[in-house]
C-alpha cells in the first residue's frame, strides 16, 4: 500500500495505491471513487464486541470500511468529512499513537485500533470524552484534522501547552495533565481557553489550527430558526 | 538481517517521534542496535551508567536514559517481555531503581482504577438512594409542585380521554353521581381542588382519578353495584388519590427513575419523550400497595364524615371478587386481597358508630336509566 496526498490544503484527498489483496480500512463513508478491481466490504474491526464499545465509548463509527484490492491492483481516493489537512504516518510496530474520535481517517491492514479509556481526570476534563483511539501495528496510518495540521516536536522533559479542542493526535511517549489555562479560575474562563493540556516530551504532538466546538458554536447564529 | 523494533530511542539529532531500534538484554547492561535508515548507532551501556524511571502516557513504559548534555539518550521500552527480561538482568543497586518505576506503575494503575471505581460507586449509590429513599424525595418534590400545575397535567388528559368516549350529559345517573361527590367534598378540610366527575358509557368496572381532582366513573361499575353507597365507596377511594396527590407521586416516581438511567445513557431526546408518553398513561396508572392503603383508609373515613354508609365498598370488593373476577378492570388497578379486606374491615370497625343518611335517589331507577340510555343508541 501507497499513498499520496492530492490537492494538499483545505480539502485534501488521498489516493492509496494497492497491490493484488492489499487491503486498506477506512472510516466508512470516506471512499470517494475506486478502481473496479476494489471490493468494499463493511468489516468491524476488532469483531461485533470491538465495533461496538468503540461505537458505544469513543462515539467511532461503528463500521469502518475495508477496502480490498481482489481483483488486481487498483488505487482508491479516500477524503474526510470536514474541510481540513491531512497526515500520513509510518507505523512500525513500536511506535503509537492515542488519536482523538474524529482524527482516524485510513490505515493499512497492519495498523491496529482500539479504543481506550482515559483516566477520569482527564476523560472529565480533556474535552475528548473518556475515550478516545489508540493505533499501534504497522503500516501507514491517514489521519484527518479540522484546519490546517501543526506537528509539535517534543525532546525529553520539553513541554508544551495546547488547547484541548485543537487536539488530534499524540504519541503514546509524551504524557499530558490537565491544568487551568491561567493561575485563578475566574481568568482561566475569561480568558476563553478554560482548560489546557501541558504535554512533556519525549514525542510528537499533532494539532488542528481550527476547533470544531468552536466553530459549530459561531456557525450557528447563521442558521436559521424553524418554526 | 533487519531485526524488528522493539524500542524508541530519543536524543538530539533523532526523529522527533523517536527512532526505532532492537534492544536486547545481556548480563551487564543492554544492547541498542539501529533499525532501517537510522541516525543510531549500535551501542552497548552497562547497568552501572544508565538510570531508569516509569514514563509514557499510562506509566506503563521503562525509560532508560544514559550520556550527558547533548549526547543524552533515552529508551522507551514498551514490550512487556522486554521489561521483564530487563528486571531480571539488572542488578541490585539499579534493582531499587527498578522497583520503584514498577511501584509507580501499580499506583498510577491502583488510582486509575479507585478513581473509576468510586465513580461507579457514586453513580450507582444514587442509583440506589433514588431506589429506595425514593418516597422521601418524592414526596418532598411533590409536595412543591403547584395544585395550578397539577390541575392543568390531569384536564389536559381529561379532556383527551373524554374527547374520545361517550360521556353522560345528564339524567339519574349523573346527579347521582355529583350527590355522592357533593357529600363528600363538602366534608374535606381546606381542599384545593375542584372536583370534576364524568360518567363515561362503557361496559368497563372501573373509575379513576386524574392529578388535580378530575375523575371519571365508568357505566359499568355504576350496573354492576347494588346501592349507590357501594359507588360511593369507590368514589371516595379514587378522591383520595387526589387528595393525597398519589398520580403525581407516582409520575414524578417513573419521571425520576427515568430521568437517571436517560442521564446515565446520556439519551436526552428520550427524557422529553417519556415525558410525554406519561401523560396518557396517567389514566391506567397503577398506584402502590401502601398508596391503595391509604386511600382505602382515609377513604373510608370520609365517608363516615359524609354520612355516607362505609361498608359499601368493601362490599362490592368482595362481592364483584368472588364472582367474575377476570372481566373487572378494576381488579387489575386495585387488587382484591383478605389482607386489604382485612384492613378495611378493622378500619371500620374502629370508627364510631352513626347513623348513615341515605341518598335522594333510588338506585333502582338510577340503574334502570343506565339500561335505558344504552338502548337508545
Amino acid at each position: 500500500m501507497k499513498s499520496e496526498i492530492l490537492y494538499p490544503g483545505a480539502f485534501p484527498m488521498v489516493r492509496v495505491y494497492l497491490n493484488e489483496g492489499e487491503t486498506v480500512k477506512a472510516e466508512s463513508g470516506a471512499m470517494v471513487a475506486a478502481s473496479p478491481t476494489i471490493d468494499i466490504e463493511s468489516k468491524m474491526e476488532g469483531g461485533f464486541l470491538g465495533a461496538l464499545s468503540r461505537k458505544m465509548l469513543s462515539g467511532e463509527k461503528f463500521f469502518f470500511q475495508t477496502l480490498r484490492a481482489s481483483r488486481g491492483a487498483g488505487e482508491v481516493l479516500l477524503a474526510p468529512t470536514v474541510p481540513g489537512e491531512i497526515v500520513l504516518l509510518d507505523l512500525d510496530g513500536v511506535n503509537e499513537y492515542m488519536v482523538q474520535k474524529d482524527g482516524f481517517l485510513a490505515g493499512a491492514e497492519g495498523v491496529k485500533i482500539e479504543s481506550k479509556m482515559q483516566s477520569l481526570t482527564r476523560g472529565l476534563l480533556g474535552g475528548e470524552g473518556f475515550f478516545i483511539l489508540k493505533i499501534g501495528g504497522t503500516g501507514q496510518l491517514i489521519l484527518n484534522s479540522f484546519g490546517a495540521i501543526h506537528k509539535i516536536e517534543l525532546k525529553p522533559n520539553e513541554e508544551y501547552i495546547v488547547d484541548n479542542s485543537h487536539l488530534v493526535a499524540w504519541t503514546s511517549t509524551t504524557t499530558y495533565n490537565i491544568e487551568k489555562a491561567s493561575s485563578g479560575w475566574i481568568a482561566s474562563l475569561t480568558s476563553g481557553e478554560g482548560l489546557v493540556c501541558r504535554f512533556r516530551g519525549p514525542g510528537v504532538v499533532y494539532i488542528q489550527s481550527r476547533n470544531p466546538g468552536s466553530f459549530g458554536n459561531w456557525i450557528r447564529q447563521f442558521i436559521p430558526v424553524s418554526e | 538481517m533487519n531485526p524488528t523494533p522493539n524500542a524508541l530511542c530519543f536524543g538530539d539529532g533523532l526523529p522527533a517521534a523517536g527512532a526505532p531500534c532492537h534492544v536486547t538484554v545481556s548480563a551487564d547492561g543492554l544492547t541498542m542496535a539501529p533499525v532501517g535508515n537510522s541516525p543510531l548507532v549500535e551501542e552497548a551501556i552497562a547497568f552501572t551508567a544508565m538510570s531508569v524511571e516509569a514514563g509514557g502516557l499510562d506509566h506503563d513504559q521503562l525509560v532508560v536514559s544514559w550520556g550527558a548534555g547533548a549526547s543524552v539518550r533515552t529508551l522507551y521500552l514498551k514490550d512487556p517481555a522486554l521489561i521483564i527480561a530487563f528486571r531480571r538482568a539488572a542488578p541490585s543497586a539499579l534493582m531499587a531503581h527498578v522497583e520503584r518505576a514498577a511501584e509507580q506503575v501499580r499506583r498510577a494503575r491502583h488510582s486509575h482504577r479507585a478513581l473509576w471505581g468510586s465513580a461507579v460507586g457514586v453513580v450507582v449509590g444514587l442509583g440506589l438512594m433514588l431506589w429506595f429513599g425514593s418516597d422521601l424525595i418524592v414526596e418532598w418534590a411533590v409536595a412543591r409542585i403547584p395544585v395550578q400545575w397539577e390541575q392543568k397535567l390531569g384536564e389536559t388528559v381529561y379532556q383527551d380521554f373524554l374527547s374520545k368516549e361517550t360521556v353522560l350529559k345528564d339524567g339519574p345517573a349523573v346527579s347521582a353521581v355529583q350527590e355522592m361527590t357533593q357529600r363528600m367534598t363538602a366534608k374535606i378540610p381546606n381542599n384545593p381542588y375542584t372536583f370534576q366527575v364524568s360518567v363515561v358509557q362503557s361496559p368497563v368496572v372501573n373509575a379513576f382519578a386524574l392529578p388535580g381532582g378530575y375523575v371519571v366513573v365508568f357505566t359499568g361499575l355504576m350496573k354492576k353495584a347494588e346501592s349507590g353507597e357501594e359507588v360511593a365507596g369507590v368514589l371516595s377511594h379514587e378522591l383520595n388519590h387526589v387528595l393525597q396527590r398519589h398520580g403525581m407521586e407516582r409520575l414524578v416516581k417513573m419521571m425520576g427513575l427515568a430521568a437517571v438511567v436517560s442521564i446515565l445513557v446520556g439519551d436526552q431526546q428520550g427524557l422529553i419523550g417519556l415525558a410525554r408518553q406519561l401523560g396518557l398513561e396517567l389514566a391506567t396508572l397503577k398506584f402502590g400497595r401502601e398508596q391503595e392503603t391509604e386511600a382505602d383508609v382515609t377513604g373510608i373515613r370520609l365517608l363516615a364524615d359524609a354520612r355516607i354508609a362505609p361498608d359499601g365498598m368493601i362490599r362490592f370488593f368482595e362481592r364483584l371478587s368472588e364472582k367474575d373476577k377476570e372481566g373487572v378492570e378494576l381488579f387489575s388497578t386495585h387488587p382484591m386481597s383478605a389482607a386489604r379486606a382485612g384492613r378495611l374491615k378493622a378500619e371500620l370497625a374502629a370508627l364510631p358508630k352513626q347513623t348513615s343518611e341515605p341518598f335522594t335517589f333510588e338506585w333502582k331507577s338510577v340503574q334502570d336509566s343506565l339500561s335505558a340510555s344504552e338502548l337508545k343508541k
